[in-house]
């Protein structure tokens, strides 16, 4: 299954090659989501496919080199109580991670969502959200 | 109309009803059954079809009447959570339409959170003024009400149920908000609504069984049909039905409040109707396949009535998720629930079944040829030619940023179209561009010109090119005939010669 994981960097971290550095290291594709920087810092959300313990690797090389992290288990949220299996959200959706089954019911994979949160707006009863990280 | 070898009376079918053996199917299954045994079979085996359809309806309302107060109001102006209600009709009486929306929340919220909201029980605040008259002394009013409160809570739908409607896809290279949903850029995708084979007109569509009277699935209740619809088009295959129900009998799982991006605000509303099957010819209809079912393929990147259609596209590929749009398969949005559709159908036939709901005789039929006509404008919208300026000073990208600076220092103006020998637009120079490009070593205006330019055709409405100018921020556009080729440049100068002109 696919890791979410936030990274906080701290302004004199910020212009560290350490996401690279890391790659390099571990040999794991960190797929970037989301980047943030700004003069306070920064963070990035990264997408990691791969077993545990190249995971807590990952992470625990992050930490050591001062950089926050927080594994995020649920970012986008579709509220079934809401929702009417409309669809006006599945054709919107860049990857897939909203797609509609065969009894025409929405299914949300969070796995492949990259929150660029285009469905949040189009949904008719506002049954997605994306917590903010 | 010619005989027919299967001849049942709707009376006769709700015998059946009454004695529980009447054959009740649903649209879907009905496909099938028509498809293996013939209509003529079909029509002797199966007494009535649940069809249903569960979409945005924006031409809904409910009608409230809310009892007199003490001292009695003539309530000239009522607002519903901030939702305007119409009440130019007797002193306590009101019209809440789907559409208007809450003049605190925008978008939000709107009529059709208020109907739903009703629906749902939960207290609603109500505000009224009025002028005051000898019989109706008060002036203001504030409450809160539910909907046991009211007298009258009746959901009035001047159009409901197209009995299909066409599929919305995209040109422009921005993103557009429409009351079809989303539409992604450059065909980026398509929508579309009603359910197909499930819809209610579509399986009856020459009105042979539905018309004034007829009773049936409206929210969760039982309700009527009480006229054809506004907009009723039956000879485009575009049908409507006027209906009516007991609002405070419906269930909030059939009647949703809903906001369309960029929009406004709707209501879904949940409708199935049972089609007797009274012959074959019935049969026959009611056996309709998502896959016999066309729609045109619409370009809503066009903000004009008559939108470009680019093709024919059945309810069979729409449902598939995917269709070809330019030469690329593009996903593909319902806007109406087709789950819920099945639902709506499934819990028609289960009534039907227990004898909890029985057919009604129509009293009236359904137009058969009525056509929907546009409004009668007395004066023309004009277009981009009609006020654009027609000399337009030109320079091609071979030209020095120098001889540019020239021309804009001699006249007064702020946008150089750039144009290649054939006379079709390239590009554009502002004044500005000219000033940033001092000092850089620059020289050639194709170093400097803006490549991706806002144009308009000569076309195209000017309350569109106006909405460009808004959302763009900019002062002017290129107007472009049909190869591309530059006829004449828009200003938003030039549009307030229009309104000078107006007020004449």
């Amino acid at each position: 299954m696919t890791k979410k994981v936030l990274l906080k960097y701290s302004a004199e971290k910020a212009g560290e090659p350490i996401l690279a550095s890391i790659i390099k290291e571990t040999g794991t594709l960190l797929n970037i989501l989301h980047a943030k920087f700004s003069a306070e810092g920064g963070e990035i959300l990264l997408a990691i496919d791969a077993p545990d313990v190249k995971v807590n690797r990952v992470i625990e090389l992050f930490e050591q080199n001062g950089i926050e992290t927080k594994e995020l288990k649920r970012a986008i949220q579709l509220d079934e109580e809401k929702c009417f299996d409309c669809g006006a959200c599945i054709s919107l959706c860049p990857t897939g991670a909203l797609r509609l089954t065969d009894d025409y019911s929405i299914e949300l994979d969070e796995d492949k969502c990259i929150y660029c949160e285009i469905c949040v707006p189009s949904c008719p009863v506002r049954a997605l959200k994306v917590s903010k990280f | 109309m010619t005989k027919t070898k299967v001849n049942k009376s709707v009376a006769a079918i709700n015998d059946r009803i009454k004695r529980g053996d009447a054959v009740v199917v649903t649209a879907e299954e009905m496909v099938e059954i028509v498809r293996e045994r013939g209509e003529v079979e079909a029509a002797k085996e199966v007494d009535v079809v649940a069809t249903g359809t569960f979409g945005a309806m924006c031409s809904s309302g409910a009608w409230l009447n809310f009892g007199h107060a003490d001292p009695p109001i003539k309530m000239q102006r009522v607002w519903l959570n901030d939702v305007e209600a119409y009440s130019g009709v007797a002193a306590v009486d009101a019209y809440i339409g789907a559409t208007q929306l809450s003049e605190t929340r925008g978008f939000e919220y709107g009529g059709g959170h208020v109907i739903e909201d009703l629906v749902r029980g939960q207290e609603i605040e109500v505000r009224a003024i009025a002028y005051g008259t000898d019989c109706y002394p008060r002036k203001e009013l504030e409450t809160i009400v539910t909907k046991d409160d009211l007298n009258q809570a009746v959901l009035c739908n001047p159009r409901s149920a197209y009995q299909r409607y066409v599929a919305a896809t995209n040109s422009r290279d921005e993103t557009i908000y429409t009351y079809m949903g989303t539409l992604l850029p450059n065909y980026g995708n398509v929508t579309y609504s009603g359910s197909g084979a499930l819809s209610p007109l579509h399986n009856d569509p020459n009105y042979e069984t539905i018309g004034v009277g007829t009773r049936i699935f409206l929210g969760g209740a039982q309700g009527y049909i009480f006229w054809e619809g506004t907009q009723h088009a039956p000879t485009k295959a575009m049908g409507t039905i006027m209906t009516i129900g007991n609002l405070k009998e419906m269930d909030a799982r059939y009647i949703r409040g809903a906001t369309i991006e960029g929009y406004g605000t709707s209501l879904y509303v949940g409708l199935g109707i049972p089609i007797p099957i009274i012959n074959e010819r019935v049969a026959k209809t009611t056996g309709i396949s998502d896959e016999e079912i066309k729609i045109d393929l619409t370009d809503y990147g066009v903000p004009r009535r008559e939108r470009p259609i680019l093709k024919e596209v059945t309810y069979a590929e729409l449902k598939s998720g995917r269709v070809e749009v330019m030469g690329k398969e593009v996903p593909v949005s319902p806007l109406s629930s087709l789950k819920q559709a099945r639902e709506i159908a499934d819990i028609l036939k289960k009534w039907i079944e227990d004898k909890r709901f029985f057919l009604a005789q129509t009293v009236e039929g359904l137009s058969t040829d009525q056509v929907f006509k546009p409004i009668k404008q007395i004066t023309a919208a004009p277009v981009a030619k009609d006020l654009m300026t027609r000399e337009v000073v030109t320079a091609k990208p071979s030209d020095s940023i120098t001889s540019a600076a020239r021309i804009f220092s001699k006249r007064n103006f702020d946008h150089l179209p750039i144009v290649d020998e054939k006379g079709k637009l390239v590009g554009i120079v502002t004044s500005w561009d000219i000033a940033v490009a001092v000092g850089t070593g620059k020289r050639k205006l194709s170093d400097i010109l803006t490549s991706k330019v806002i144009v308009a055709s000569e076309n195209e409405s000017i309350d569109a090119v106006a909405r460009k100018l808004e959302t763009h921020r900019i002062s002017g556009v290129p107007v472009l005939g049909t190869r591309g080729e530059l006829r004449g440049i828009l200003t938003s100068e030039d549009l307030s010669k229009l309104i000078g002109r107006r007020r004449k």
